[in-house]
C-alpha cells in the first residue's frame, strides 16, 4: 500500500535514526547499525542513504554548531519525519502479512 | 595520538564540499579517535564517499530532463544563434559523414552475399595467390574453406559496333556456389560449360541496364571480349564482384588453355574458424612458393583475411595518401566548426551574464549552471549532427551519380552508404564536438561572478573568445595554403611542355586477334591501313606507335650486356617524329625501309644518351635492350638522339628512352595506336576514322579513342581533382572561420555599444570608431596569421607526395593565402564596424 518502497539498509538506517532519537548523527548511527545488525557500514554508504532518504521526504537534517570536539567540525543531525515514521510501519506491516502464520 | 591523514581529509573535502565535508569529517575524526587511529580505515572511509560520489545513481541526478527542456526552449527562444551554430556543425559534420562512409566502405564493407561474415579472402603480399593448375591440384583437398579462385583484368568489350571498357573477373565455376550468388536473369556458368560452342559470361546488372537497356533477350548473345562470349545471366543488381573498389562488369569462367594466376575467394567451412584456414593455407601456399621458386608473384606472405573493405589491394595502398590528408583537412575543418560553436555559446554566456549572476546569487550551484551549458552543447550537436547526415548523404548520392563519369575505374565502383557503422561513428564525433566546445562556454558560465556579472563587460570571456577566434583563422589560414598549394602544384605540371605536339592530333588504339606465326598479316593490315588514314581528306597524316600518352612500354637497356638499367620505350612509324613533333637532335631518324632481321636502328632520347655514355658522341654505339632480370638481351645500333618528352605523366623526372621501329620490329605487333595529324578539329575526324577501322581494318578491334590534347589533360584529372577536393574543404573552412571573426567583431560591438555612444558623444567622427573595430579584427587576424604561417610550415611536409616537384614551401602560395585571409577578416570586421558608426550617441547611453 505505501507509495515509497524501503530497502532493508534504508530500514536499518530510519530504524537506528528513530532509536537514537536527539542523538542521531553519524557516529552513533554507524555504531548503533554495527551493534544491532552486525553489519559494518562505510561513511559513504551512510550519507549517501541518508541523503536519499531526505531528498524523499522521510527524514530531516540540520547541522549543529561547532564544538571544540573532533576537531572544531560541526555535526549533521537526523531526525525522522512523519512520512519516515510512516514508511517504517508500513514496511514493517508487510513483512508482517508475509509472516503471518508461519513458523519456520 | 597521531591526527587523520591529512591528504583523505583534503580530497574529502574537495569531493563532498560544503558544510556535508565538514559534517563527515567530524564523523570520520572521532570515529578514528575513538578506535585509537587506524590510517588505512579511514582512507577507506575517506575513498567511500568518492565511490558514492562518483556512482551511477550520483550522476544520473534528478533534473537532467529539465537541463534539456531548458535547453531546447532556450535554443527555441534564439533561433537565429542556434541555427548559425547548428549550420556550422552540419557543414563539418556533412564532410565526415562522406568520410566516415568512404573509411567504411575502403575498411568494414561486407559483400552483399548471404553469411558475409564466413567469406575470407586469400592471396599474397604483393603477389598473387598460385596460378590455375595449381589451384585445381589443391582445391578440393582444402578442409577449412570452400574456395574459388578468381583473378582481375580489365579489357574492352564490343557489342553492336561500339566499344568499352570493362572490368572482368575471371573465376573457377564454383564461384557462384562458394558465394551463394543468385542472378537477375539466367544462370551461372557450370563446372562442365567449356564442351561446346562460346564460352559463358555472366554480366552484372549495371552493364545489363547501360548497354542491353534491360532487355531480357540479352541472354544468348555474344559479345566480344578478347574472344567471344555468349551471356549466360545477369548478375544480382547489388553484387558488384569481389574486387572492390573495382565494380566488376562481366565473370568469365577461367579457361584452361592459358596460364593465370589466381587469387582465392573462400567461404569457411561448417566449424572452421579463420586460424584454421589461415593455419591451412599458409601450408599451402607455402608449398606454391616452394614448386615456383623463379616466380616473384609467389614469394610473398600468403594473407588470409576476412573479406571487408577493399578486397582488391592496390586501392587500399592507392587511396591511403589521400585519405590520411582528407581525414587530417576534414578534421582541422570541425575543429574549427566547434570553435565556432564555442563562440557562440560564448557570447551567449556573455549577453546571458546577468541572468546567470542572479541565478548564482539566488543559490544555483556551479555543476548544475555547467551541467545546463552542457546540455545546450549536446541538443546543438544533435541538430547539427542530424542536418550533417543529410548533408552527408546527399553529398555521397551526388558523389555515386558523378563518379561513374569519372575517367579512372578505380573510383567509378566508389560508394558512399551510410550504415550503423558510420552512424556510429558519427555520433561518437558529435558526442566528442559537443563536450569540446560546450566545455568552455560551461566552465566560464559557471564561474562565480556575482559581482561582474551584475555590471558590464567581462574581459575574460571576450579575451577567451578572441583566442579562439586566433585559433580558427590560423588553421583555416593552414587550409588554404594546403589549397593554394595544390592550385600552384596544378598550375606547375599544366605549363610543363609535354615534348611533343598535342593539338590537331586525333588516336585511335587497335588491337588485332592473335593469328599466331603469321606475324605478317597484322603487320600489312596495319600498314595498309595507315596509308589509307593518309588519304582520308582533311588528314595531312597518319603514323603508328605502340602506345600513345602516357603509355609506355617498361624495359631495360644498356651500354653492355651486363649494365641494363630501366628505361621506356615505344615502337613507332618512321614518320613518327614528324608527326608528333619530335626533333632528332642528333644523328637521324628511322629508315622507311622495310627490313627484318640483323641489327636493328635504334633512336635513344638524350636522358638515356646522358646517362649510358655520359660526355661520349652515341651515334653508332650499340645498345643492349631487353635485358631485365637475366634475359638474354639484344643488340642495337644507336642512329639517332631525340629531344626528351614526357612519356607517362607530366609530373614525371626525365625517363631514359628509346624508340624502335615497327619496321624492324615486330615485338608490338598486335596493338597499335593509329595517330592523325589532321587540318582542322581533330575531333571531327573520329568518325571518318573509326568508320575506315571499321571497313577497312579487317577484324581490329577498336580501344579508345580520343585527341592527345584531351589524353595530356586525362593525366591531370587526378591532380584537379585532389586540388578541388581539398580547394572545397578549404574554402568550407574559410567561410566557417570568417564567421568566427565577424561574430567576434560584432559581439564586440554590441558589448561596447556605451563606450561607442560616449566616444561620439565627446566627439569622435566615424573614421575613429570604425578604425578602431576594425582595428581590433585586424589585430585577431594578424596574430592568427602569424600563427597559422607557423603551424603551415611543419604540416606542408605531409603535402610532399602531392605536389608534383613543387616546393612546398612554395612563397607564392604562402603570400597569396595570407593576403586572402587578410582580405576576408577586413571584410568581416568590416560591417560590424559600419555599424558601429551607425550608433545613436543617445540611444547608446541608454542602452542596457
Amino acid at each position: 500500500m505505501s507509495a515509497i518502497y524501503l530497502g532493508e539498509f534504508e530500514q536499518l538506517v530510519l530504524l537506528a535514526v528513530l532509536r537514537l532519537g536527539e542523538k542521531a548523527y553519524g557516529v552513533p548511527i554507524r555504531a548503533e547499525i554495527e551493534n544491532r545488525a552486525g553489519r559494518k557500514v562505510t561513511v559513504g554508504a551512510l550519507y549517501a542513504t541518508l541523503d536519499r532518504l531526505e531528498s524523499k521526504g522521510l527524514v530531516h537534517s540540520w547541522f549543529a554548531d561547532a564544538t571544540a570536539q573532533r576537531g572544531g567540525r560541526s555535526k549533521r543531525y537526523f531526525k525522522l519525519l512523519p512520512a519516515g515514521v510512516e514508511a517504517l510501519s508500513s514496511s514493517r506491516a508487510v513483512f508482517d502479512r508475509m509472516w503471518e502464520g508461519l513458523n519456520v | 595520538m597521531s591526527d587523520p591523514p591529512k591528504l583523505a581529509e583534503w580530497l574529502l573535502r574537495r569531493l563532498v564540499g560544503g558544510r556535508d565535508a565538514d559534517a563527515v569529517a567530524g564523523d570520520l575524526r572521532e570515529t578514528f579517535e575513538a578506535r585509537g587511529g587506524g590510517r588505512l580505515w579511514y582512507w577507506g572511509q575517506a575513498l567511500s564517499c568518492a565511490a558514492v560520489r562518483f556512482s551511477l545513481y550520483r550522476r544520473s541526478l534528478p533534473g537532467i530532463g529539465t537541463d534539456f527542456s531548458r535547453a531546447v526552449r532556450r535554443i527555441r527562444r534564439n533561433p537565429g544563434y542556434a541555427l548559425t551554430a547548428m549550420l556550422c556543425l552540419a557543414l563539418a559534420l556533412g564532410v565526415h559523414t562522406t568520410l566516415f562512409s568512404f573509411l567504411d566502405s575502403l575498411y568494414f564493407r561486407r559483400l552483399p552475399v548471404p553469411e558475409a561474415d564466413r567469406i575470407v579472402q586469400i592471396d599474397r603480399k604483393y603477389g598473387d595467390f598460385c596460378n590455375w593448375r595449381g589451384f585445381l591440384g589443391f582445391r578440393d583437398g582444402l578442409r577449412s574453406v570452400q574456395a574459388a579462385a578468381k583473378e582481375r583484368s580489365g579489357d574492352y568489350m564490343e557489342v553492336d559496333h561500339t566499344t568499352f571498357f570493362v572490368n572482368l573477373e575471371r573465376v573457377s565455376a564454383n564461384y557462384p556456389q562458394v558465394l551463394r550468388l543468385g542472378t537477375t536473369i539466367g544462370a551461372w556458368f557450370r563446372a562442365d560449360a567449356n564442351s561446346m560452342g562460346d564460352p559463358e559470361a555472366v554480366i552484372s546488372y549495371r552493364l545489363w541496364q547501360t548497354r542491353f537497356g534491360g532487355d531480357p533477350g540479352v541472354l544468348g548473345k555474344h559479345v566480344r571480349l578478347t574472344s567471344y562470349f555468349r551471356v549466360a545471366g545477369v548478375a544480382p543488381r547489388e553484387f558488384t564482384g569481389s574486387s572492390s573498389p573495382m565494380r566488376i562488369d562481366v565473370w568469365v569462367p577461367l579457361s584452361a588453355s592459358t596460364p593465370h594466376d589466381v587469387d582465392l575467394i573462400a567461404r569457411l567451412a561448417p566449424g572452421a574458424t579463420l586460424m584454421n584456414a589461415a593455419a591451412e593455407l599458409g601450408v599451402v601456399g607455402e608449398r606454391v612458393r616452394a614448386a615456383y621458386p623463379g616466380v616473384p608473384l609467389f614469394q610473398g606472405a600468403v594473407q588470409v583475411q576476412p573479406a571487408s573493405g577493399f578486397l582488391w589491394q592496390g586501392g587500399r595502398e592507392i587511396f591511403m595518401p589521400i585519405v590520411k590528408l582528407l581525414s587530417t583537412v576534414a578534421g582541422a575543418v570541425l575543429l574549427i566548426a566547434c570553435v565556432n560553436v564555442a563562440n557562440l555559446l560564448l557570447s551567449r554566456a556573455a549577453v546571458r551574464r546577468r541572468e546567470i549572476a542572479i541565478r548564482q546569487s539566488l543559490g544555483a550551484s556551479r555543476p548544475r549552471l555547467f551541467r545546463e551549458t552542457l546540455a545546450e552543447g549536446l541538443v546543438l550537436a544533435a541538430g547539427g549532427l542530424l542536418l550533417g547526415v543529410l548533408f552527408g548523404y546527399g553529398t555521397g548520392r551526388a558523389l555515386e551519380w558523378a563518379l561513374p563519369g569519372v575517367p579512372f575505374v578505380l573510383y567509378q565502383g566508389l560508394r558512399f552508404g551510410i550504415d550503423w557503422r558510420v552512424a556510429l561513428f558519427l555520433a561518437l564525433a558529435g558526442i566528442v564536438c559537443a563536450i569540446l566546445f560546450s566545455l568552455p562556454p560551461a566552465f566560464a558560465s559557471s564561474r562565480k561572478n556575482l559581482n561582474s556579472g551584475m555590471k558590464g563587460h567581462d574581459v575574460r570571456n571576450s579575451r577567451q573568445r578572441e583566442i579562439y577566434s586566433v585559433v580558427q583563422v590560423a588553421l583555416s589560414l593552414t587550409l588554404l595554403i594546403t589549397t593554394g598549394l595544390l592550385v600552384r602544384a596544378l598550375q606547375h605540371v599544366q605549363s610543363v611542355d609535354p615534348g611533343f605536339a598535342i593539338d590537331h592530333r586525333l588516336y585511335v588504339n587497335l588491337s588485332a586477334p592473335d593469328r599466331g606465326s603469321d606475324k605478317q598479316a597484322n603487320t600489312l593490315l596495319f600498314s595498309n591501313l595507315v596509308q589509307q588514314a593518309r588519304e582520308l581528306p582533311g588528314v595531312e597524316d597518319a603514323t603508328l606507335a605502340w602506345g600513345v600518352f602516357p603509355m609506355v612500354g617498361v624495359t631495360c637497356a644498356g651500354a653492355s650486356r651486363q649494365t641494363a638499367k630501366k628505361a621506356l620505350t615505344n615502337t613507332v612509324d618512321p614518320n613518327y617524329f614528324d608527326l608528333m613533333g619530335i626533333p632528332i637532335v642528333r644523328g637521324h631518324g628511322l629508315s622507311p625501309a622495310e627490313s627484318s632481321g640483323g641489327i636493328p636502328d635504334v633512336i635513344v632520347n638524350q636522358t638515356m644518351a646522358r646517362t649510358l655514355w655520359p660526355g661520349e658522341d652515341v651515334i653508332g654505339k650499340t645498345v643492349w635492350l631487353e635485358g631485365c632480370d637475366g634475359d638474354v638481351p639484344k643488340a642495337g645500333t644507336v642512329i639517332g638522339v631525340a629531344r626528351d618528352a614526357k612519356y607517362g605523366a607530366l609530373s614525371e623526372e626525365p625517363q631514359a628512352f628509346y624508340y624502335v621501329s615497327r619496321r624492324q620490329d615486330s615485338g608490338g605487333n598486335g596493338f597499335f595506336s593509329l595517330i592523325v595529324r589532321t587540318a582542322g578539329d581533330p575531333r571531327q575526324w573520329t568518325k571518318p576514322v573509326l568508320d575506315l577501322v571499321q571497313r577497312r581494318g579487317g577484324d581490329l578491334r577498336i580501344y579508345d579513342n580520343g585527341t592527345l590534347e584531351n589524353a595530356v589533360a586525362l593525366s591531370l584529372w587526378e591532380v584537379k581533382w585532389q586540388a578541388s577536393l581539398l580547394g572545397a574543404l578549404g574554402l568550407l573552412a574559410i567561410v566557417l572561420a570568417a564567421i568566427g571573426v565577424y561574430g567576434v567583431v560584432a559581439c564586440s560591438v554590441a558589448q561596447r555599444t556605451r563606450e561607442i555612444g560616449v566616444r561620439m558623444a565627446l566627439g569622435a567622427v566615424p573614421l575613429d570608431v570604425q578604425w578602431m573595430v576594425l582595428a581590433h579584427g585586424l589585430r585577431i587576424t594578424a596574430i592568427g596569421v602569424t600563427a597559422g604561417l607557423f603551424l603551415s610550415a611543419f604540416t606542408v611536409r605531409l603535402l610532399r607526395g602531392f605536389l608534383y616537384g613543387l616546393s612546398p614551401f612554395d612563397p607564392i602560395a604562402f603570400a597569396a593565402a595570407s593576403l586572402a585571409w587578410i582580405a576576408i577578416a577586413m571584410l568581416a570586421s568590416w560591417y560590424p564596424a559600419r555599424r558601429a558608426t551607425r550608433v545613436d550617441p543617445m540611444t547608446a547611453l541608454n542602452y542596457e
